[in-house]
Parts: C-alpha cells; structure tokens; sequence
C-alpha cells in the first residue's frame, strides 16, 4: 500500500466493509465507484444540488463534499439500504404514490434527507420539512409533491403507533 | 492514484507538528466545505490533507470563567441547537439558521467558516459584536487575536501554516434584542452579499443603553461600526433615528470600500436591511 492510499473500515446499510481508497477521492466515489452502490447520485459535485445527500452516524450529509477517507469508523446510509426484504420504505412508497418523482434524479438524495428528518424529529411540522430539504434540488416534479408525501409518512407512523 | 496524502493526527499537538513539518504543501481539512470545492476547482493543490474534523479537542461549547468559549470544530447544527448560545450568544445563532443547507450544516464547522477568511463567511459578524477572540495553537506555543485581524483581505489569513484555530472565547451577553440578516442571490444555500449582527439594551426610559453592530459581506474584511453605536447610543429609537443610523453605516461603508459600481445597490440596501433589522426596538 503506497502512502496516498487509504485504508477504511465502516458500516454501509448494515454491512460492514474494508477498503483501500485514493486518499482524495470523495465519500460519492468510494460508494458509487468502489462500492457500486449507484443509487446515490452526483450533480453538481460542490454541494449545491443534494443529489448525493447520504446518512452518516444519522445525520444527512454531502457525499460529494466529504473525503471517503472520511468514512472510517462511521455508520452509512444510502439509498440502497431503506427498503428491507419486507418491502419498500414507507418514505419511498408514499413518494410513488404521491407521484414525488419524474425523472428520479433527485429522489434518492430527497429520501435521505427526509429518512435524517424522520430519525430525529417524530412529528416534524411542514416548515421543519421544508428546512430540511431546501439543501435538495429538484428540476422536475417541484417540492409540493414531495412534501405532501413527507408529511403522509410521517402522519400514517403516527397513526400506526396509536393504534 | 491520488497525488494526495491523507494524514489523521490524533490530538491538537500532533497536528501542529504535522503542519510545521510539512508546511505550506499541507491543508488542514476540517467539514471540507470549503476544502474540497477548492480541490475540486484546483484553487488548491495540497500535497497533504490534514484531517482535524474528529478531535475532541476542538468539540464544545461552554462557559468558562464568564467567558463563552466554543471549539473550533463545533459544527453550525451544533450552534443552531445549543441552549447555551440561544440565552449568551443568540444572533450567532441566528446565524446558523440560514447557513446553506441542512446536509452543509451538519458538517461544516465555525473553525472552517473564519479560517477561510471568505469576506462573507455569516459567524463572523456574530463573533464581532461579541468581540470575539480567536485561540490559536501553533508550534510556539498558543496566541490569543482579536477576531477582526484574522483576515488580512479576502481569502487571505493571519495564521500561519503551522496554526491551527482552537477555539473562539465570547464576551457572553443576553441581549434585550440581537439578530442577523443576510441579503443573498436567493433564499437558500445563498452566500451573503451583505450581512449583518446587533445586539442592543435599552434603559428603563427607553434610550438605547447599549449597542455592538457588525457588518459583513460587503466589506473585504468583517468591521465593527463603532461610529454607527456610538451615534444611536443615549438617544430613543424612532425611525427617524434608524434611518439617520442607516445613513451612517452606508457612508462608513463607502469610506472603507469606496465608490464601487455595485454600491448603487449596497447604499440603499445597507440602509434598508439596517432599518428593518432595528426595527423591533423602535419604541
Ligand atoms: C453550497 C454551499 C453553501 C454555503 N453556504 C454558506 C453560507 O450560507 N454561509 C457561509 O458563511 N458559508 C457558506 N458556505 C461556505 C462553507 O460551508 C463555510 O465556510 C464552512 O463554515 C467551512 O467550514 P468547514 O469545516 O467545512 O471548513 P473546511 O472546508 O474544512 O476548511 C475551510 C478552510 O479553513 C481551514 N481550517 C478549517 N478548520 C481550521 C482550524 N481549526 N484552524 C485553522 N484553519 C482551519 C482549512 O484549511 C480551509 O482553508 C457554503 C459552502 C457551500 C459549498
Ligand atoms: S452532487 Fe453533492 S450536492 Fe450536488
Ligand atoms: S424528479 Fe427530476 S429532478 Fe426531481
């Protein structure tokens, strides 16, 4: 192992990986490149777009923004790792039904940021979501969809557990 | 493969011995924000990346000896939702609230956002009006500045290459009023043309009693506006007052940047943003 390569150990949807990685490639390249973990998608590359919002030790964070270097000794979450074998993500079903995508681009960087929102907050109001999704750009279905969709998912969890 | 090295010291000390030793072909790599746009773009071209983003060191915010003191690498979602800095700190704050985005937030540090010396970096008119000073360890030990000199000019820093941001140390002050406004291209993720913090106390008459005002953005480096205070202080606040305050920052603006074309918009924003910032205080 040369000096400008990195070793990292870290969890990615539940899985516990070892890699050797450049020392400046991003977090983005490591999971899509190296990993093959493509659901997580690069746009503009500085932080501006959110299409490769990832969750790191639960908090939502650019991809492209952080070193894979970065990675070691975190917990990750992708895109990959919200559906489970039982089906797909509350969050992912209420954006298909609530039509929250077109050309899908943005969906996967959009789930990770509101999965982060979900995780902290139980009962987030329609501002917090806005907040928390306004790093997340969106050139085709606009946001009213995907914050409807949101606020259903958070509204049947709740319904769920008073039940 | 990369032409870069990766170097994660593990305490404060081994990172200035790192930096001393590699000198100016190191940067230190802190929530990358700024790092790795600049690498991206190749406005940098360091031969090795200093990570200093998980030392426990820098973490932190917490009062000590009646002063305020917050960690360099205290990131600006940590500054949103302390208690501490909403009750002695609350325009820094305020500050956090529209810094770019969530995803941003959650990684890009205070530390990062002075050191870069951008003339628009938001915390630093909040640490002014708490006249902040800056903590810096280097391999002669440590130094303690005053915020304002940081910057020697846009994107141009006092530190050395062997120094390192420890942390900042406040004069903490709960303010009756205190707030931050910027102006940006748009709402979010917009990098301030002009932004600016006040902390303000009245007596039980009404007059102003106590008043700190910082612009930043519009000036190469952040400024105290001592002759703006010293103006509105002893007098009430009406809006003609604000209005002539306003018309003094503009005019300390001017004497600091001079005549620039963009300044037949910044004269009546500085103005404008000033009076409807105060206007809360007005009686
Ligand atoms: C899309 C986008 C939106 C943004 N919006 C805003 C905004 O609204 N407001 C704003 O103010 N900024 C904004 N920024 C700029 C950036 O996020 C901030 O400047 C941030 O605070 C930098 O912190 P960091 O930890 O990421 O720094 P890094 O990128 O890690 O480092 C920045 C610089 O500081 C140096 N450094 C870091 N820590 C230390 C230390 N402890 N001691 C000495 N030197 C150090 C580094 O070497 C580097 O030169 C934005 C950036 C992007 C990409
Ligand atoms: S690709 Fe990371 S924010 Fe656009
Ligand atoms: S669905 Fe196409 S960018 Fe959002």
């Amino acid at each position: 192992m040369d000096k400008e390569s990195v070793r990292i150990e870290f969890t990615v949807n539940n899985k516990e990986v070892a890699l050797d990685i450049p020392a400046d490639a991003t977090a983005l390249h490591v999971l899509r490149e190296m990993l093959s973990l493509t659901g997580t998608k690069e746009g503009c590359g500085i932080g501006e777009c959110g299409a490769c919002t990832i969750v790191v030790d639960g908090k939502a964070v650019n991809s492209c923004l952080m070193l894979g270097a970065q990675l070691d000794g975190r917990m990750v979450t992708t895109v990959e790792g919200l559906a489970t074998e039982s089906g797909l993500h509350p969050l992912q079903e209420k954006f298909m039904e609530g039509h929250a995508v077109q050309c899908g681009f943005c969906t996967p960087g959009l789930l990770m940021s509101s999965h982060a929102l979900l995780e902290e907050k139980e009962n987030p109001t329609r501002a917090e979501i806005e907040k928390a999704i306004a790093g997340n750009i969106c050139r085709c279905t606009g946001y009213q969809q995907v914050i409807t969709s949101i606020e259903t998912a958070v509204s049947e969890r709740l319904d769920g557990e008073n039940r | 493969m990369s032409k870069i090295a990766y170097i994660k010291p593990d305490s404060v000390g081994d990172a200035i011995e790192i930096l001393a030793d590699k000198g100016s072909s190191a940067a230190i790599i802190a929530g990358g924000t700024d790092v790795m746009v600049d690498l991206r773009s190749g406005e940098i071209t360091p031969e090795y990346l200093v990570d200093i983003s998980r030392l426990e060191e820098l973490k932190g915010i917490r009062m000590e000896n009646d002063e305020l003191v917050i960690g360099a690498g205290v990131t600006l979602s940590e500054i949103y939702n302390s208690d501490l800095l909403a009750e002695y700190a609350p325009a820094l704050k305020k500050s956090a609230y529209n810094f770019a985005s969530a995803q941003i937030r959650n990684i890009a540090t205070i530390g990062g956002n002075v050191a870069h010396c951008s003339p628009c970096g938001d915390t630093i008119p909040p640490l002014v009006i708490h006249e902040a000073e800056v903590l810096l360890s280097g391999k002669d030990g440590q130094k303690r500045i005053p915020i304002e000199q940081v910057a020697t000019g846009p994107y141009r820093s006092f530190l050395e290459p062997h120094e390192l941001i420890t942390a900042f140390v406040l004069k903490p002050r709960k303010a009756a009023f205190a707030d931050f406004k910027k102006i940006g291209r748009r709402k979010d993720l917009a990098i301030s043309r002009l932004s600016m913090a006040v902390m303000i106390d009245k007596s039980d008459d009404g007059t102003i009693s106590f008043m700190r005002f910082s612009l930043g953005a519009c000036t190469p480096t952040p400024h105290r506006m001592i002759p703006v205070e010293e103006f509105m202080v002893g007098k009430k606040p009406t809006e003609k007052l604000l209005f002539e305050g306003g018309r003094l920052l503009a005019e300390s603006m001017i004497e600091i940047t001079g005549r620039r074309p963009s300044i037949i918009y910044k004269e009546p924003a500085v103005q404008g943003l000033f009076v409807r910032m105060l206007h809360p205080v007005v009686n």
